[in-house]
């Protein structure tokens, strides 16, 4: 490694539209098959006209899986959290019981808001759904996570728009580093809500049929809904329990764009703070990255400051590695995305996988940079991924192999 | 254990005149009313009237704050920005649910979209600053502030020769209120301003706003209010002497090397009997100093009270009206902040002269 203390990783969990745990995930990916299609879950007016990254199970499927109560309140984003959570602790084997200092650090975006839009004049009438209040606040969804784990240790929730989940991770990382933290599950979650489609809809950046990352004619994204936790753990802990890790976090970046409240620069100056900073914080040059799981959300804005912003880090067009957006398979999650992502980055390394930037066909004229559109096996050893959101929040993880 | 930070400056915004320079809690202003508004500094001060046109109440608050704070602190330049929100923006989300909620088929405004994300302030701040740095928004309920505060400490320790901007915002919404009161959170009668301690005024809390920010560094300067040691936060507690007991041993300290503690009483029956238990067995021969009985209750007002203890430091002087119980003081070295809200995010903040 050339990182001196890399965060171990040790378990992983995901719930999206293509798939129900990490391993239906991958098999999508690898199968080139997108979770994109119409809304079937939420009442709303464009039901029928815009595409969504839906997971299929029902809340009430979600309750059962998890044996939680229906009578309780719980929210879409919470109960997702919950499933993906519970895989990434399970297949890390910790033990939340041990007086290790155990943290979790989830992020989301709009909270409860699903159950807001959905009872906002009904709570005031009737006290049929009155249970629903105290989940607006973000911070309620991290505190059930914590209470359904067992978790009495450090408890936080990041909300950065697009980029949360990406610095819940570095800021597990961080803790970890400073002796602060033993282990932590670090992620995010955010469902589907009329609230959020409405939103990008509003800022004319939802396309009207299927995203295509890094293409000239891209129009827009699809929203998507996910959770997705990583286990990170001090490198001292690993030893000491003998457990292999399944990757490393070596790199992470943080920057503001200071440009505009929803617009990037044209020059992608955040994106390319951050990731300059993640590469400085692994010990590593860009020629070390194998492949960039971009942030690529498909509005016109977003990729042709991202892909300014990878053309300034590598150098040139030759020196820019494979990249791809994996948002054409699940939409864009938001405050999961980083996660999700995360998760993607570590399948790459584990099965040594370029995943495909789906629904490409032109490159962007003014960048000429065209993304992997194949699934391609090749040697990659570290992993570069991209997170950036409203208010110019600008992430970058790096992630490293296991056995380097 | 992270560094101790220095604190070089701050703003203050919150139902009491705190904007004003030296204000120390002498008067206050009186409410009787569920919830109370801040005392709106003049915005237009520090924020070109195109911009605050169109910005929202965290913002307003967020941005005025962080220019007190920088004013205070010799306008420095700021490395990073680290805030922490529990509710965010909530009227404009509630405006955004509205429109959809009235006619999701019209081509709506996405301006109350964009300003309801919660990090929005924090945003804000950056892009008035043309801060590019590190930028961060906790919204962890009644534990976000400290949330930043910690990272604002990890921040420091990795880069100690920088410079942050760190605090807290609430706004009070409009339907959220509403759905607070339904839920059983607010005062009914008994709303008032000072808000009587030691009696028995019922359950349920004075909800109120504001914002605090703070420019903090690892270097001394010449005119620190006081540092901040460290801080530490408990979702939940069985027992809440043991969580400051531990926290205490953690920083080598024992109860007697505390001169003054500032406790979260907000005058809910339902859990201030949370602090009486750990005065009786911890403070029982230490000031014992409110501060929700001025400012009411929000997720962040903790980062108000920061404030109030810094200024304590300061002056060596206990503000009269917020003197709740115990001994007068024998000198303000070191002060233990330990609030709670509703029994839950515990919280604790030790500050040094």
């Amino acid at each position: 490694m050339t990182n001196r203390s890399p965060i171990a990783i040790t378990g992983m969990g995901a719930i999206s539209a293509i798939g129900q745990d990490v391993a239906a995930n991958l098999n999508s990916l690898q199968q080139s098959k997108h979770g994109i299609g119409p809304i079937t879950h939420l009442e709303t007016f464009h039901r029928d006209r815009l595409l969504v990254g839906e997971i299929s199970m029902n809340n009430a499927a979600l309750y059962d899986r998890l044996g939680i109560p229906r009578t309780e309140a719980y929210t879409r984003s919470t109960l997702l959290a919950l499933v993906a959570a519970k895989e990434a602790i399970d297949a890390a084997g910790i033990d939340l019981g041990s007086p290790l200092r155990t943290g979790i650090i989830s992020a989301i975006t709009v909270g409860g808001m699903d159950a807001t839009e959905q009872y906002y004049d009904d709570y005031l009438d009737s006290d049929t759904h009155r249970h629903f209040i105290p989940t607006h606040p973000c911070g309620y969804s991290t505190e059930q996570l914590a209470d359904y784990f067992g978790i009495n240790g450090f408890v936080t929730t990041i909300s950065t728009a697009c980029s949360s989940a990406a610095n819940a991770i570095m800021l597990g990382a961080r803790m970890i580093k400073a002796g602060l933290l033993d282990q932590a599950i670090v992620g995010g979650t955010d469902c589907l809500s009329k609230f959020t489609i409405n939103g990008f809809n509003s800022l004319m950046i939802y396309t009207d049929g299927h995203c295509r990352p890094f293409d000239e004619n891209r129009n827009g994204l699809n929203l998507g809904e996910a959770a997705a936790f990583i286990v990170l753990e001090s490198p001292k802990l690993v030893e000491e329990r003998k457990k292999q890790p399944i990757a490393y976090l070596t790199g992470y970046g943080n920057a503001n764009d200071a440009y505009h409240q929803t617009a990037s620069s044209d020059d992608g100056e955040g994106a390319y703070l951050a990731m300059k900073q993640a590469l400085e914080i692994a010990g590593l040059t860009a020629e070390d990255i194998d492949y960039v799981n971009a942030h690529g959300t498909a509005t016109p804005n977003n990729d042709f400051a991202e892909g300014h912003a990878l053309l300034r880090i590598f150098g040139s067009m030759d020196n820019l590695p494979d990249f791809s957006s994996t948002k054409a398979f699940t939409g864009h999650t938001l405050a999961a995305a980083g996660a999700i992502e995360a998760i993607f980055s570590v399948l790459a390394l584990q099965h040594q996988l370029v995943f495909p930037n789906l629904n490409f066909s032109q490159p962007i004229t003014s960048l000429g940079i065209v993304p992997q559109t194949n699934l391609k096996s090749k040697r990659i050893s570290h992993v570069l991924s991209n997170s950036f959101g409203f208010g110019g929040n600008c992430s970058a993880l790096i992630f490293s192999k296991a056995d380097d | 254990m992270t560094k101790p930070i220095y604190i070089h400056g701050h703003g203050c915004i919150s139902i009491q005149p705190t904007f004003e320079t030296n204000y120390f809690f002498e008067t206050v202003h009186t409410y009787a009313q569920n919830p109370i508004p801040v005392l709106d500094p003049d915005y237009k001060a520090r924020i070109p009237p195109l911009q605050l046109r169109r910005m929202n109440k965290s913002m307003k608050m967020a941005i005025s704050a962080s220019k007190l704070a920088l004013e205070e602190a010799g306008n420095v330049d700021i490395d990073a920005v680290i805030t922490g929100t529990g509710q965010g923006c909530l009227r404009d989300s509630e405006r955004f649910v509205e429109t959809i909620l009235a006619d999701e088929a019209e081509l709506l405004n996405p301006t109350p979209f964009i300003q309801s994300t919660h990090n929005m302030a924090a945003a804000a701040i950056a892009l008035a600053l043309g801060c590019k740095g590190y930028n961060m928004t906790y919204v962890n309920n009644a534990n976000s502030f400290e949330s930043a505060l910690l990272d604002g400490m990890l921040y420091l320790q990795e880069h100690p020769s920088k410079t942050i901007l760190l605090g807290g915002v609430d706004e009070l919404g409009s339907r959220s209120p509403e759905f607070w009161n339904i839920a059983g959170y607010l005062k009914h009668g008994n709303s008032i301003i000072p808000s009587p301690m030691n009696v028995d005024s019922g359950p349920g809390e004075i909800s109120a706003e504001g914002a605090a920010f703070f420019v903090a560094s690892h270097q001394e300067g010449k005119q620190a209010y006081g540092k901040i040691i460290a801080v530490e936060t408990r979702h939940k507690t069985e027992d809440a002497a043991a969580f400051i007991n531990q926290f205490l041993q953690r920083n080598g300290l024992d109860i007697e090397a505390i001169d003054a503690v500032l406790m979260g009483n907000n005058g809910d029956v339902r859990y201030d009997g949370i602090y009486e238990t750990v005065c009786r067995t911890l403070f029982q021969g230490i000031p014992q100093v409110g501060f929700k009985q001025v400012l009411g209750e929000y997720d962040t007002v903790v980062a108000a009270a920061l404030m109030l203890a810094l200024h304590m430091l300061k002056r060596q002087q206990i503000p009269k009206l917020l003197h709740m119980n115990g001994p007068q003081h024998h000198g303000l070295q070191r002060i233990l902040l330990y609030t709670q809200r509703r029994g839950k995010n515990h919280s604790l903040i030790l500050v040094e002269r």
